[in-house]
């Protein structure tokens, strides 16, 4: 109650302040008239009586000013004040307070929408409950049969299974789409700890086959595609032409395990099924820790349980296998990969952060030295010395507002156009959006870069003795001029480290550009294909299939070849097997070595222009039933028989009984990404789609490579020719294969072009730092530069006397960045490509790119310094 | 007229307090009032006893209300608020506390 009338009080002081002040005065006038009463009681004339109360009372004002001190708003009220003069300073240098508040947004908006991804991405708890528990198993068990083991076998983790990107057929009435499911263990929920918005989860039983028949609807494809149906429960959808029943509804929020997931089906366990319980990878652990357990036991018990499920399978699986399984936590295990990307992009917004700090600190300092008369003024006039630093702190406040605000509305601009540079398979990204946080980083920003650029002036000005008025020239102090000239070296410095770090990923792309992938790409384009149990389900059904569609493709007249393959070069999918290959036997013990496989019709390699290096392509004779063949990649062959020909020699798929023989070498192709195979890859092989099908109740999924003179027009040919035939059959992801290329390398290009655009403003920001100190010191200057001119110094010693300061805090700058950058640059490793991180290019490129800048900056004030006309100096100086 | 003696620090807020707590006063008669009744000893000048009320009022103890005099000009009272009337009596026996003390000392030393 009490609190609340002060609050009342405060409020009147600040709203109502000319009442209270007219309040004031009456109060104050009753008590004069009331002692002018009792001296004209006394026997004064009323002058004498006047005059004699005004003496007795004292300072009107003086009282008026000390009573309205106690309304507890005074600093408040000066605060205003201060910040109105402020404004009407500002208000008559606008290009002072455009340039200052701009480079503030710049950098503060940059800083802000960085820090806020990389925050999120980073270091945002996930969205369950008690984040810090889910674990995840790095190079460990995978597949349905392991994953069961391993949930049943761990002690101090509760693991659940998931598999991310199913793409399964939805059969709606009126077409058939795809849809992205995950395949999940029944416990996932538990070790999530979520639960459905409507409706229920699976229950155990549901993981067996035959009663694994359920789905859970994402929010999204309920809204989309079920037009947010209130009655969806228990309603039946076809998905890859089973009927599943409806049995939940996931909340909105619910993204697990990617964004882009659409429903979720249990997994389906049927022992009698090998291949589908041990013969594919297709199943995920992820866990969370039971109470009172430690990350360090979940490491700790993972060998023993390895063991283990290693001896469950069916076949003798190698010794090591699993061998390399850590268990990590799952938010570390998903940032992995994108967090020396996001550290070097904010480590470079904090960058240009410093340089706008600086750049602005620089501007103070220029117009403080301006400012001095104007104090001196004022100290004369009676200002207290707090007085004229608050009058100061005020003005930068009004900077740091403007630009904060300024900033804000950068970064939100920033953000929302983040997910869109940034690679699309980038986790967590949907999690981005303008929420406290950001608030909250722009806040932290803001104080961080008060404290840099206000500090300065206000250094200075603490120097600063009002004592001359008049007489003395206000020329800027030694110490001023040499914390100018600091600030403009760190600039430099911090924009030689962007430079170099974007001259090295520029490199990269460059050098990613111009790799040869071995694959003729012009002309390609690239579909994926699914064929629904229907259609497919023999291999001898489905190839049935795949030729119609491709006779009726071909009958176009623009297109010149269709083939089928398993996956097309560089789209980011993993294909690889384990095998033995004749004549290297394995130590018992050490890992299998794993091929890349690519599967493809006999067309392939022409289409793709793959050249032939020894023996020969596939041809339509190698069918199913022929011989089993293979087709081995050139540096495959020279790593496993460098002095004989590999022709007729034998590899052994491990979950296969037969053998396959090598027919023919082909040129090295870059199939998983430009930069190479995963480390743990041996080799590629080829084997004839003919001959891999898989036989069962799998849909088919593949990826038609179509050759076109118009390629253009494939897109709609392709889906022309379907809508003839729709039934069971989806197309997806059409694009060419040169689009593939380029988002195969999208991680190194978006860094690189974020790196390159923060970098210009760097280099832009510190150039204009340059210019401006040194047109500053030289009209500061002016008269003594008229005075050296007319005693006959040379333009050229003119030029000389105004830049040489400046040019060497450059130099020495540009110098200390260099080394920062050679410190720092193996921070970006993992990103480069074709480069060291040490590149000579961009250490000699980008240092010299910006002392070049800085000398243009600096020779226009020189010049114009240069011309100065010693006469009117002289005169008016 | 022998120079009246300077209020002890804090003790001006009591006194107002006080002064204030049956009838409302303005300040004029505040000062007349504890002039009066102290025989001339207390002589509360205007330069405290104005910064004085306006703290007291910020503070929420004591309400004005502006209404008009014994001589007919507008005048504002003060009265005291009911945190206004605790906050005397916590004051009130501080002061007693404190002039018991000081009374100890100067009997027994």
């Amino acid at each position: 109650m009490l609190l609340l009338s002060r609050l009342r009080l405060r409020l009147q002081s600040l709203f109502r302040r000319e009442a209270l002040d007219d309040q004031l005065s009456q109060e104050l006038a009753f008590h004069l008239a009331e002692l002018k009463a009792e001296f004209l009681a006394k026997g004064m004339t009323d002058a004498q009586a006047t005059a004699a109360a005004r003496r007795a009372f004292g300072s009107v004002s003086s009282i008026a000013e000390q009573s309205r001190d106690y309304r507890g708003v005074s600093w408040l009220e000066d605060l205003i004040v201060d910040t109105r003069i402020a404004c009407r300073t500002f208000a008559h240098a606008p290009t002072f307070f455009g340039i200052a508040v701009l480079t503030l947004a710049l950098g503060l908006g940059a800083n802000t929408a960085l820090f806020s991804t990389a925050y999120a991405v980073l270091f945002r708890p996930l969205p369950y409950p008690s984040p810090e528990l889910l674990v995840t198993v790095e190079k460990g068990v995978a597949g349905v049969g392991p994953i069961v083991s391993l949930r049943e076998l761990a002690r101090s983790v509760d693991y659940a299974g998931y598999l991310a990107n199913n793409d399964l057929n939805l059969q709606l009435v009126a077409e058939s789409t795809r849809a992205r499911a995950a395949v999940v263990t029944a416990n996932l929920a538990t070790v999530l700890d979520v639960a459905p918005a409507r409706g229920r989860w699976f229950t155990s039983n549901e993981e067996r086959s035959g009663q694994h028949r359920v789905a859970i609807l994402s929010h999204r494809l309920w809204r989309d595609r079920f037009h947010a149906d209130p009655a969806i429960l228990g309603r039946r959808i076809v998905l890859n032409e089973e009927s599943f029943e409806i049995v939940g509804l996931m909340p909105p929020t619910f993204a697990f395990p990617t964004p882009t997931t659409e429903l979720w089906i249990p997994i389906h366990i049927d022992p009698r099924d090998v291949g589908l319980m041990w013969g594919s990878g297709n199943l995920n652990a992820i866990g969370r820790l039971r109470p009172g357990a430690t990350l360090a036991a979940a490491k700790a018990e993972l060998p023993a349980v390895n063991d283990r499920i290693r001896s469950q399978f069916p076949w003798r699986m190698p010794d090591a296998y699993a061998s390399g399984a850590r268990a990590v936590l799952y938010a570390e295990s998903l940032a992995h990969d994108i967090r020396p990307k996001l550290f070097a992009l904010a480590a470079a917004t904090l960058f240009l952060l410093l340089i706008a700090c600086g750049n602005v600190a620089n501007l103070l300092l220029a117009r403080g030295v301006q400012r001095d008369r104007e104090f001196a003024m004022r100290a004369a006039l009676g200002a207290r010395r707090g007085r004229l630093f608050r009058q100061l702190l005020a003005e930068n406040l009004v900077l740091l507002s403007a630009g904060g605000a300024l900033g804000l509305l950068f970064a939100a601009l920033l953000l929302s156009a983040l997910p869109r540079l940034l690679p699309k398979d980038t986790p967590r990204l949907h999690e981005l959006t303008v929420d406290p946080t950001l608030l909250a980083i722009t806040a932290a920003s803001m104080v961080v870069t008060f404290a840099l650029f206000g500090l300065a002036p206000m250094l200075r000005f603490w120097r600063f003795r009002p004592d001359s008025l008049a007489g003395r020239s206000f020329t800027p102090s030694r110490k001023s001029v040499r914390l100018s000239l600091a600030l403009i070296g760190v600039q430099l410095g911090l924009a030689t480290l962007l430079l170099v770090a974007a001259s090295l990923m520029g490199r990269t792309l460059y050098a990613l550009a111009s790799v040869e992938s071995g694959v003729n790409s012009t002309g390609i384009f690239t579909a994926r294909f699914s064929a629904g149990p229907s259609r497919c389900a023999t291999p001898e059904r489905c190839l049935a299939l795949l030729d119609d569609l491709s006779q009726r493709l071909l009958a176009l007249p623009s297109i010149r070849s269709v083939n089928w393959a398993n996956y097309a070069p560089l789209d980011k999918e993993f294909s690889a097997t384990a095998v033995d290959i004749e004549n290297h036997p394995q130590a018992p013990g050490a890992p299998a070595f794993v091929l890349w496989q690519t599967s493809a019709t006999p067309g392939y390699f022409p289409a793709l222009g793959i050249p032939l290096r020894a023996g020969r392509w596939f041809t339509n004779a190698d069918r199913r039933g022929a011989p089993e063949v293979i087709v081995i990649s050139e540096s495959t062959a020279k790593r496993f028989w460098p002095n004989e020909s590999p022709l007729g020699k034998r590899i052994r798929p491990l979950s296969n009984r037969e053998t396959r023989t090598i027919i023919g070498v082909v040129a090295d192709v870059a199939q998983y990404s430009l930069t190479g195979f995963p480390d743990w890859v041996d080799g590629a092989q080829y084997v004839p789609l003919a001959q891999s099908l898989p036989r069962g109740v799998q849909p088919i999924e593949l990826t038609a490579i179509v050759e076109s003179t118009q390629p253009q027009s494939v897109p709609g040919a392709l889906s022309a020719i379907l809508r003839e035939d729709r039934s069971g059959v989806t197309l997806s992801r059409l694009q060419s294969l040169d689009q593939t290329r380029s988002d195969s390398v999208a991680d190194q290009r978006s860094t690189a072009h974020l790196l390159a655009t923060f970098a210009a403003i760097g280099l832009l920001l510190g150039v204009a730092g340059v210019y401006g100190v040194i047109s500053h010191r030289s009209a500061q200057r002016t008269r003594e530069i008229g005075i050296r001119i007319a005693l006959g110094a040379s333009a050229a010693r003119v030029i000389t006397l105004v830049v040489h300061e400046t040019l060497f805090a450059s130099a020495a700058g540009c110098a200390a960045g260099v080394a920062a950058a050679f410190a720092l640059s193996h921070l970006l490793a993992s990103l480069l490509f074709g480069i060291s991180n040490h590149d000579p290019v961009a250490f000699v490129v980008a240092p010299t790119a910006l002392l070049v800048a800085a000398l243009l900056a600096a020779i226009l004030p020189g010049l114009r310094a240069s011309r100065v006309d010693p006469a009117l100096t002289l005169r008016h100086g | 007229m022998s120079k009246p003696s300077d209020l002890i620090q804090g003790t001006l807020d009591l006194l107002i307090l006080k002064t204030i707590s049956n009838t409302p006063l303005h300040g004029w008669a505040i000062a007349k009032r504890i002039q009066q009744i102290s025989n001339d000893v207390l002589l509360v000048q205007q330069g405290s006893l104005y910064p004085a009320l306006h703290r007291l009022e910020q503070q929420a103890w004591i309400i004005s209300e502006t209404k008009p005099s014994d001589t007919g000009r507008m005048a504002k009272f003060y009265a005291l608020s009911p945190a206004g009337r605790e906050q005397l009596a916590k004051e009130l026996g501080q002061w007693d506390r404190l002039s018991q003390a000081i009374g100890l000392v100067l009997k027994h030393s």
